[in-house]
């Protein structure tokens, strides 16, 4: 499929996980993304998922503690200064679950858009709102530059016989990422200026029109949004 | 006819006192091929983006006199108004790539300059046929080496057909070979300015030649004029050609490296070998092939950053690598603290390193504060210091100018009988400065890291 209408059915199931009530349905969408976002290599992808389901286990963690939903109560803890008292319910754990997989579809989507989709092709297909996908893209970028940074100064120091070790020495190494990545941006954006970006007038590789399996799947996904919407 | 002119241009970037272009005039005629020469922080990268209008549109900073390209005054007409009657190919490939694929990034420019549709697949393809990528066309960005990448750069430079081409060391990443091949792409019918420091090459190619030290152009004259000046008052960017002995291991000193029929892969690519290396103390070596053929690799493999996927290798002693574009790579607030680093904070010793590279002054800036050509000589003065006894430097003459490279040179020899020394490098004349003999690798394999 191309990137186009792949990214129409990432957005449609993002949002059916949002508006959809069923906790099942949610689940559904959540492992569906998943096992797509396990076609990625496995050295791009560990970032991502790591990130979205350590988010997830910790909202499903931490808001049955927080919030106050009723129903039987199934640990009763302290009471904490300024949080008040902790307390589990069955209620707090089910919307917990509940939301911890909403989290994880949208994350999961996100993940597979920037670890599958040709960014350039929706960049191209973009049309007015080429400047933002472009901004999208450069951001989304950030995570594996990032990662490739890090591996190069990791290496660079062992070079130098410094060896980084632990997550305090991991987190020295924030401060000369972020000047690198700063640095970047703006070499980038000056290259950018002198190939003429944001000269009125620009057009754009002809695109390949799509399938008639690519429609429908769109199309599908369209109505999986309604369903969440009317039954799921 | 005049494709650009340049009147009285005097600029300070912003928050220096020193002005980066002291009163330069000049112009550039159509169809000429202009060599620029000077030190590192000479004002030729400054000169290259007030001819793009990136001066000073993009940097600020105090601007007076006149540039005019194409009959448009760069103090009115931003650079994206520019952008296709020049084209600009700047140092760092790595930081120029805006998108994901070779043909949609090469494509970028043509889109945003209004080509017809129906062109811009033809025009960025055979643009990366004349630079000798046509076979990438199809390959992710990201995976691209540092080589390849500038030959996309200058592809996509090329493939909006500029009345006006800027490059700026365009060959500091490409072997020899290469090198030659990208240089009569871009100098075929236009005007070209060039800025480089292995300028053997370029001298052969232009026809005219510039010279600027400390913002003030020095030199502005036909190619034969400037040929003799260079003779007599800047001997070193006119070095004689020697070639280094391509032998294996024949020295007498201690063996402190052996690699034996060592190879590698990142993921799925083979990167290096099998290929064999040997390092003995008091000797240095250079390890030269062309761009993909391993290098790399195999020089982290001999500083035990890697291990091979086959083969023996064997390394006695400590060994430090200085990797190839080593001003990235700075995690410090001070100079002397960043070399410290390597030697459990030892001021004392930081110091005497900086003395050794000519960073003495110094300590107290910020390390990337300081311009290309120093913070390479901040990384060298960061492997120094911790006096290993295999010294392993990768492409450390990039960015770096002809005087500086015979400065390194003679620092390397200097102290080579405490250790064995491995470069490598593209660069023909250093490494018949530097070393006793080389080592050749074949030619590329699948494409590497390298």
């Amino acid at each position: 499929m191309s990137s186009v209408p792949a990214l129409a059915v990432l957005a449609c199931l993002a949002a059916a996980a949002l508006l959809a009530d069923r906790t099942v349905t949610v689940a559904a969408i959540t492992v569906l993304l998943l096992v797509v976002c396990l076609r990625a290599p496995q050295r791009r992808r560990w970032p991502y998922l790591i990130g979205t389901l350590a988010s997830a286990a910790f909202l499903f963690l931490l808001s049955p503690l927080l919030a106050s939903y009723g129903g039987v109560v199934l640990w009763d803890g302290p009471s904490v200064p300024v949080l008040g008292r902790l307390d589990v319910t069955d209620d707090e754990l089910r919307i917990a679950l509940f939301q911890a997989l909403r989290l994880a579809a949208v994350g999961l989507a996100f993940a597979a858009y920037a670890l599958l989709l040709d960014h350039d092709r929706l960049l191209q297909a973009a049309g007015k709102l080429r400047h933002s996908v472009l901004a999208v893209a450069l951001a989304t970028r950030l995570v594996p530059s990032l990662e490739r940074d890090a591996a190069g100064l990791i290496e660079a120091l062992r070079g130098r016989s410094v060896v980084v070790e632990g997550l305090r020495g991991r987190a020295r190494l924030l401060s000369p990422l972020l000047a690198g990545s700063l640095e970047r941006s703006l070499n980038l954006a000056e290259s950018m200026e002198a190939r003429g970006f944001g000269r009125p007038g620009r057009t754009r590789v002809p695109q390949p029109p799509w399938s008639r399996v690519e429609r429908a799947v769109v199309l599908a996904a369209l109505l999986l949004v309604l369903g969440a919407v009317l039954w799921l | 006819m005049a494709v650009a002119r340049v009147e009285q241009l005097t600029y300070r970037y912003p928050s220096v006192d020193r002005p980066a272009l002291d009163s330069v005039s000049l112009e550039l005629q159509a169809g000429e091929v202009v060599c620029l020469l000077g030190p590192s922080g000479g004002g030729k990268s400054t000169l290259l983006r007030a001819l793009a209008g990136l001066v000073p549109h993009f940097h600020g900073g105090v601007f007076s006199g006149r540039v005019e390209v194409g009959l448009l005054d760069t103090r009115r007409a931003r650079p994206a108004e520019l952008a296709g009657t020049v084209a600009s190919v700047f140092q760092d490939p790595e930081d120029q790539v805006v998108l994901t694929r070779v043909g949609t990034e090469v494509a970028f420019g043509l889109e945003n300059l209004g080509t017809p549709p129906s062109q811009i697949e033809g025009r960025a393809a055979a643009a990366l046929d004349s630079v000798g990528a046509g076979h990438l066309l199809e390959r992710r960005t990201q995976e691209l080496s540092a080589g390849e990448l500038q030959r996309v750069c200058i592809a996509s430079a090329l493939a909006l057909d500029p009345q006006l081409l800027l490059l700026d060391e365009p060959t500091s990443q490409l072997d020899p070979d290469g090198a030659e091949e990208i240089l009569d792409a871009a100098c075929s019918g236009r005007t070209v300015v060039l800025s480089e420091q292995r300028p053997t090459l370029v001298l052969e190619r232009c026809d005219r030649v510039l010279f600027l030290d400390g913002g003030r152009l020095l030199l502005d004259a036909p190619r034969g004029e400037a040929l003799d000046w260079l003779a007599q008052h800047r001997p070193a960017y006119m070095p004689e050609l020697r070639v280094v002995p391509n032998e294996d291991d024949v020295g007498s000193g201690e063996p402190l490296v052996r690699l034996q029929d060592v190879s590698y892969a990142y993921g799925a690519r083979r990167a290096a070998g099998p290929a064999s290396l040997a390092l003995r103390r008091g000797e240095v070596v250079a390890l030269v092939g062309p761009n993909g053929s391993g290098k790399t690799t195999l020089a982290k493999i001999a500083a035990g950053l890697l291990e091979p996927a086959g083969g023996e290798a064997h390394l006695r002693g400590r060994a430090a690598y200085l990797s190839q574009d080593p001003g990235r790579y700075l995690v410090c607030e001070r100079v002397d603290e960043e070399v410290a680093l390597g030697v459990g904070g030892d001021l004392a010793r930081a110091r005497r390193a900086l003395d050794l590279v000519e960073l003495t002054g110094y300590d107290a800036r910020h390390p990337r504060d300081l311009s290309s050509g120093e913070r390479e000589r901040l990384g060298l003065a960061a492997v120094l210091v911790t006096e290993p006894d295999v010294l392993i430097l990768d492409e450390p003459t990039r960015g770096v100018d002809p005087d500086r490279k015979a400065l390194l040179a003679g620092l390397l020899r200097e102290n080579a009988d405490r250790r064995a020394t491995l470069v490598v490098t593209h660069d023909p004349v250093f490494a018949a400065d530097v070393a006793d003999r080389s080592v050749s690798l074949g030619p590329a394999r699948e494409p590497a890291h390298a």
